[in-house]
């Protein structure tokens, strides 16, 4: 029986066998199977350029004393392909990449009907208002019941969605919009569309969701003070939407006496543009001076609008002010509020900036410091919530009450619509939005939908012959 | 130098030519104002008188006399040749005599005398040149005393006189023999070298074509600057007198026993003899040196059969891994990198948005494969594959990107071999074929310079070869990862794996194509015969429609592989191609060109490329995509040589702005070739400014280029660059991907790896390494088709390139032994007075220490002798017998 002493190298293990060198490899593998673990089936034996077959003779291959044979193979489990298949964003139809993106849909147009669609994905950035049309079931076709198919269809699809039944509906119940020249529907005023839509959710009220139940019960609680539960829950349009002013009329003006504090209600603030006017901020508190208006409640979603259509007598058209009026992506308005509000406003407004800051860098820290372990992380994020609560804590209990209201006087920019084009009447309408809770804009060109960098949306601010800003909707900052 | 050799002898002439303008410009103003001659001064008239006396007693008959004539005015004239400013006085008095006393000459009986005038004459023609060669006639008539002693402006002068004769000579053959010139300058050349002018010397034996007579004369004195002068000129001689060249400058240093010196030039010159016959004789000498000796063979990849089991480990490079991984831990790079940790995108200027997200990009993740691999490469961790859960990611990629992703585990651990191919074992089973492709192809990436006597990479991957069941992308895989695994082998029996491949005609283009390609790898610069043979007939047979397939270059490639440097054996091979009327065969013949030329800095094939270039072909009628390959020929050829690598960057500057668009889109490869792991500022820009290019094929190459220029020097501006590329490209998945590899490739090995293919002080090239980055370019010649879809695996044909760009010192047990050493730009010394810094701007660092292009390292203090002329690589250290311990301080 020829024996021979070989070496083994397995990993960083030498096995030093004596193998008879007539018997099948097999016979090796068994022995190496004692010694290492490795079952015989998943080892691969090498020498000399060649691997060794179970029956392989040894002594075929010239293996005698001192040969080194290098042994592959390894104990356990192997690796098994996952049991969810990966999805890759290059084999996804359009239509799973925009569900898996979140990708919203936009609208097509059905004829110079871009006025409409920028409009309608303007108002779409609202949750409230779409559960408020969910609850909505009067039977009969008007424009709310419209609206709210249309954002339910809106919400299920992901192609472009033509909203026919909703133009058909509002060229109805106002025949401005059916208006034709050349037996083609003409363009028109995205502003004008906007207050026609808006203030016809006023019409058939739509409550406001109920989707705080704890808010409910303090309402129930709170009912002897004021009359706010007594009244059935008011509507959408008036709890989120608008706000109301206090106005102060000028001592000097008419008989004196007459100077009684009135208050009013409002459901956007102007912009007026002058030669002079190069903020938006500037314009609004002009706008507010001269007329002695100061703001007594402001609503969750803030509108403003810049006043640049104005009548040229000359002309006899409606001209476009190209002014540049830059805006903001966050606004403060307490400047724009009584004093009284602003003093319930003011202590939680503090504190909610100074958590903001504070949250970023530890953001950044998350994002740049690849040392922060799991634990720190979590550690971290605690201590923000606690500090999220604590800004909570500081919100005005009144305020806290009225639902739809704003409560710290911040808003961040939400949506933005955009005109392109000399006159109000034609030209090009678009609707920029932020994703909700992320830095994410989509630009709503149609059924074009495109994401976009916050730059772009900076640069909408006017002076030039690019989309302008003509409405922008802001909504409340949230504490989280 | 030639052309220093040229612009030497113009200057001699010019200063003939001056001493004859002043000369004669005293002439005439001694004739227009008489009075100048009263103006001499009285010592000076004193000289001239005596001169004038001597020669008219050389007039007389009065034999006698002659004699002590001669010899005054031999005395006056040697003791007055010292000045070198102005014509010796003793010259300028005797000018106007020269007629008379060339007739004297000429009337003489020969004797001793006359042969002594013949001397002077030698020396008066200097001034009295008139093309027709007087020194050197009355030279050979002379008494052929040691010419030194009339100075040493009389000695070039003569020497290039006999320059010039033997071109008279040999041109107008009327008289063949050189002997006399020969005899002459042998006695010249020692004098040129005892006088630190071995310039001269050489250029004097090269015009005599006699290079190979020099050794004699050198000694180890002189040897050094002798043989660094001659290295130099190899560039810029054309054959064969550069081979002649680094063989003369080789048996020099053979014969002063510098083996290590020696042993370059063999490896230079690719004689297997030779390095054999240095390899033992230093092992006569000295067995360390022998080691080190066999470390110079394992960076190029030459193996000897040796017996000795250590010297054998030292060729099989077994010991790199164990030597990187230490550098690693010693410059605290261990730690794996993630490709995030390489994208830095928090600094990028996109917002993450809706691009990239929680949904998986097989794109994305496809360039995250190749990052990791490249970034991680021999460390042999990583974040992504190695981990336990690391055969997830195999899945995170699509298809044939499952395939990158499984072969990135040999990237990583590369060169560790017996590690790896535990792990590699796991998925060579895999049910998925595109990792088992993977798994082949890791194999192959892991052995990549690596040699064993198990020879795992043909044991494992040699039966799916011949298996023709396999799916293709199997079998492809293990050919390419055979090819890599024994790229410059030249093993046969590896070679006859993959011949039958390329000559089966039923066996798909593709498979045949990467298998010439895999046995061009293997056998580069060989010339091998049969495979020659082979690839030409399966171009010759092949349906010529499939061959304008893409695959039809690979095929070419291969063959020209054969002949990396092989100038005169390609020439039949040329003479061959011409005679295929295919597309096909224009292209290769333009491949074989320029890789048989590859490095030489020939002038005239970097023309003849350009020529080509020059053609302005419709696409729709002919095959331009010869074109592209005589782009990359202008690099391949100027390649390692600076002047001519700086000239084509000018060449390539006109080409992007005239060139049609087959050749803008190969300049940026081109350029990536040029200057691959040395990153020039001006390269980086032109490069950063074709990465915009409207032809998004131009873009991609250029940012593919960035990738290969800044490949493993972690340049923090090439960084930014390619950053805010990123940013640009964010929207363009391909711009993108190829953005990603360069990072990846920029950060490879976090900064510790180079792809240079050139080494040793930059004078040897690595044949592996350029047909591995040639592979790789010419895959880039149609990026759509093969890197930007399913062949992105072509990426790791780098891995031949690869190689550490650290000095490790080592003891004489083969122990790393940390030494201080001077780290700084290299100097051209050649032909520099005195002992010159070949340094510059050096910082002082403890071994391991990484060695950027271009730059050089010293050992700072005389402790230790390096056995290595070149510290560069593995360097063994001996203790300075007469280092004194006070000399630290």
């Amino acid at each position: 029986m020829p024996t021979a002493k070989v070496v083994v190298k397995w990993k960083k293990e030498k096995y030093e066998l004596d193998i008879d060198t007539d018997e099948a490899a097999l016979v090796l593998k068994y022995q190496l199977f004692s010694l290492a673990g490795v079952e015989p089936a998943r080892q691969t034996l090498m020498c000399k350029g060649a691997t060794l077959k179970d029956d392989t003779i040894l002594n075929t291959l010239k293996i005698k004393d001192g040969s080194v044979l290098l042994m592959t193979g390894s104990v356990g489990e192997l690796p098994q392909p996952p049991e969810e298949e990966t999805r890759f964003v290059e084999t996804m139809t359009d239509q799973e990449l925009a569900e898996t993106l979140k990708l919203p849909t936009g609208l097509k147009n059905l004829g110079n009907t871009c006025y409409l669609n920028a409009t309608l994905q303007c108002l779409r950035i609202m949750p409230e208002l779409q559960e408020s049309l969910n609850n909505y079931n009067e039977p009969q076709i008007n424009l709310t019941s419209s609206l709210r198919n249309l954002y339910r269809q809106l919400n299920q699809t992901t192609d472009g969605y033509a909203p026919e039944e909703f133009v058909r509906t509002l060229r109805v119940a106002f025949p401005q919009f059916a208006e034709q020249r050349n037996h083609m529907y003409m363009q028109q005023d995205a502003d004008e569309c906007w207050t026609v839509i808006v203030s016809n959710l006023q019409n058939p009220s739509i409550s406001p969701p109920n989707n705080q139940q704890d808010m409910n019960i303090d309402d129930a609680s709170a009912s002897t003070s004021s009359g706010s539960s007594s009244v059935p829950a008011k509507r959408y349009v008036e709890q989120y939407m608008m706000g109301r002013y206090t106005v102060t009329p000028k001592k000097d003006e008419s008989s004196g006496a007459a100077s009684a504090v009135t208050s009013e209600s409002f459901s956007r603030l102007s912009c007026h543009i002058s030669n002079t006017t190069n903020y938006m901020f500037t314009g609004i508190l002009q706008d507010l001076d001269e007329s002695g208006r100061r703001i007594s409640r402001l609503p969750h979603y803030l509108t403003i609008h810049f006043v640049r259509h104005r009548w040229k007598e000359t002309t006899k058209v409606n001209a476009k002010i190209l002014r540049k009026v830059k805006f903001t992506l966050d606004l403060d308005v307490t400047d724009f509020c009584t004093d009284e509000l602003k003093a319930k406003l003011t202590p939680v407004k503090n504190k909610l900036i100074e958590y903001e800051k504070h949250k970023a860098d530890v953001k950044k820290q998350l994002a740049v410091g690849k040392n922060v372990d799991e634990k720190e992380k979590a550690e971290l994020q605690e201590k923000l919530a606690a500090e999220a609560e604590e800004v909570k804590k500081l919100i005005d209990p009144e305020l806290a009450q009225d639902v739809g209201a704003n409560v710290t006087g911040l808003y961040e920019l939400g949506a933005v619509l955009t005109h392109r084009g000399r006159l109000a009447d034609s030209g090009h309408y678009m609707a920029w939005v932020r994703q909700e809770d992320s830095d994410n804009w989509i630009k709503y060109d149609d059924d074009k939908v495109q994401a976009v960098t916050e730059e772009e949306i900076l640069k909408l601010d006017g002076g030039g012959d690019w989309h302008i800003a003509y409405i922008l909707l802001y909504r409340s900052r949230k504490i989280a | 130098m030639a052309r220093d050799t040229a612009t030497n002898a113009s200057s001699t002439e010019d200063a003939n030519d001056k001493l004859k303008d002043k000369t004669s410009g005293k002439n005439k103003d001694e004739k227009d104002k008489k009075d100048e001659v009263e103006e001499l001064s009285e010592e000076d008239q004193q000289l001239k008188n005596e001169l004038e006396m001597l020669v008219e007693r050389l007039k007389e008959p009065d034999i006698s006399l002659h004699n002590p004539a001669l010899e005054s005015l031999r005395t006056l004239i040697r003791t007055s040749t010292s000045s070198m400013t102005s014509v010796p006085k003793p010259l300028k008095f005797l000018r106007p005599h020269y007629a008379t006393m060339a007739e004297i000459y000429e009337n003489w009986i020969d004797s001793e005398n006359k042969n002594r005038l013949a001397d002077i004459l030698s020396v008066l023609a200097m001034t009295y040149d008139e093309g027709k060669r007087d020194s050197l006639k009355y030279r050979l008539q002379g008494s052929n005393e040691n010419p030194g002693s009339w100075g040493h402006e009389y000695v070039r002068h003569l020497s290039t006189e006999i320059g010039q004769e033997y071109v008279y000579r040999t041109v107008n053959g009327d008289s063949p023999s050189t002997d006399d010139l020969m005899n002459l300058a042998l006695d010249i050349v020692p004098f040129f070298l005892q006088h630190n002018a071995e310039a001269d010397a050489v250029d004097l034996l090269l015009e005599l074509e006699a290079i190979d007579k020099l050794p004699q004369f050198v000694d180890s004195d002189t040897y050094v600057r002798v043989c660094l002068y001659m290295v130099s000129c190899v560039n810029l001689l054309g054959p064969p007198d550069d081979e002649h060249f680094l063989r003369t400058a080789h048996s020099i240093y053979f014969k002063l026993e510098k083996y290590s010196e020696a042993m370059s030039l063999a490896i230079r010159l690719r004689d297997d003899d030779l390095i054999r016959e240095d390899f033992e004789a230093a092992g006569m000498k000295d067995a360390l040196l022998q080691k080190q000796l066999a470390f110079h063979l394992a960076r190029q990849q030459i193996s000897l059969p040796i017996e000795d089991e250590e010297i054998e480990a030292i060729l099989n490079n077994n010991h790199l891994s164990k030597h990187f991984i230490a550098l690693a831990k010693e410059l605290d790079v261990l730690e794996p990198k993630s490709p995030e940790d390489i994208y830095k995108s928090h600094l990028e200027n996109i917002r993450p948005g809706f691009t990239s997200g929680n949904v998986d990009s097989a794109r994305q993740n496809l360039s995250s494969t190749f990052v990791n691999a490249f970034v991680n490469a021999g460390f042999g961790t990583d974040k992504l594959v190695t981990i336990k859960e690391g055969h997830h990611w195999m899945y995170k990629n699509k298809d044939h990107g499952r395939l990158s992703a499984a072969a990135s585990i040999g990237m990583i651990m590369l060169w560790d071999v017996e590690t790896a191919l535990n792990v590699i074992a796991d998925y060579q089973t895999s049910e998925d074929y595109h990792v088992k492709a993977g798994a082949n192809l890791a194999i192959g990436l892991v052995n990549a310079g690596i040699r064993s006597e198990i020879d795992p990479a043909k044991a494992l991957l040699s039966e799916t070869i011949e298996d023709s069941k396999q799916r293709d992308i199997v079998r492809i895989s293990a050919v390419v990862g055979l090819g890599l695994a024994y790229a410059n082998s030249h093993r046969e029996d590896v070679q006859a794996l993959l011949l039958p491949l390329v000559l089966d005609k039923n066996v798909k283009l593709e498979i045949a194509s990467l298998a010439a390609l895999s046995l061009g790898l293997i056998s580069v610069g060989d010339c091998n015969g049969d495979i020659g043979s082979a690839i030409v007939q399966a171009m010759m047979e092949r349906d010529k429609g499939q061959l304008k397939d893409t695959w039809g270059r690979f095929l070419g490639l291969g063959l020209a592989l054969l002949y990396l440097g092989k100038q005169e054996q390609a020439e039949t091979v040329l003479e061959t191609l011409k005679a295929i009327d295919h597309p096909l065969g224009k292209q290769v013949g333009v491949l074989v060109e320029i890789c048989s030329y590859a490095g030489t800095g020939n002038v005239l094939k970097v023309q003849k490329m350009l020529h080509i270039c020059n053609d302005h072909l419709d696409k729709e009628k002919e095959e331009d995509l010869h074109q592209a390959f005589a782009v990359l020929g202008v690099a391949l050829i100027a390649v390692g040589e600076d002047v001519g690598a700086e000239m084509s960057l000018r060449t390539f500057n006109h080409l992007m702005h005239y060139g049609e668009p087959v050749i803008r889109r190969t300049v940026p490869l081109a350029l990536g070739l040029l200057c691959a792991s040395n990153p020039l500022l001006n390269v980086l820009e032109t490069l950063s400014k074709h990465s915009h290019d409207n032809d998004a094929d131009v873009a991609i190459n250029a940012i593919f280029a960035m990738g290969l220029v800044g490949a493993g020097t972690n340049n923090a501006r090439l960084a930014q660059m390619l950053r805010q590329l990123a940013s640009y490209y964010h929207k363009e998945p391909n711009c993108l991907f190829m953005v990603r590899i360069a990072q990846g490739l920029l950060h490879m090995g976090k900064g510790t790896i180079s792809i240079n293919p050139f080494h040793s002080d930059r004078q040897l090239m690595s044949p592996a390494g350029m047909a591995g980055i040639l592979a790789t370019l010419i895959a880039f010649t149609d990026a759509k088709k093969l890197i930007l879809d399913k062949y992105h695996w072509f990426l790791y044909f780098l891995v031949t390139a690869m190689y550490p760009r650290f000095l490790i010192t080592l003891d004489e047990n083969l122990e790393s032994l940390p030494v201080t050493v001077r780290v700084g730009q290299a100097v051209d010394v050649v032909g520099q007075a005195g002992r010159p810094k070949t340094i510059t701007g050096f910082q002082t660092h403890s071994t391991p220490v990484l060695l950027a292009h271009s730059e050089r390292a010293e050992l700072a203090t005389e402790e230790y002798i390096s056995l290595s002329h070149v510290l560069e690589g593995f360097v063994l250290l001996r203790k300075n017998p007469d280092f004194m311990e006070e000399d630290r301080d």
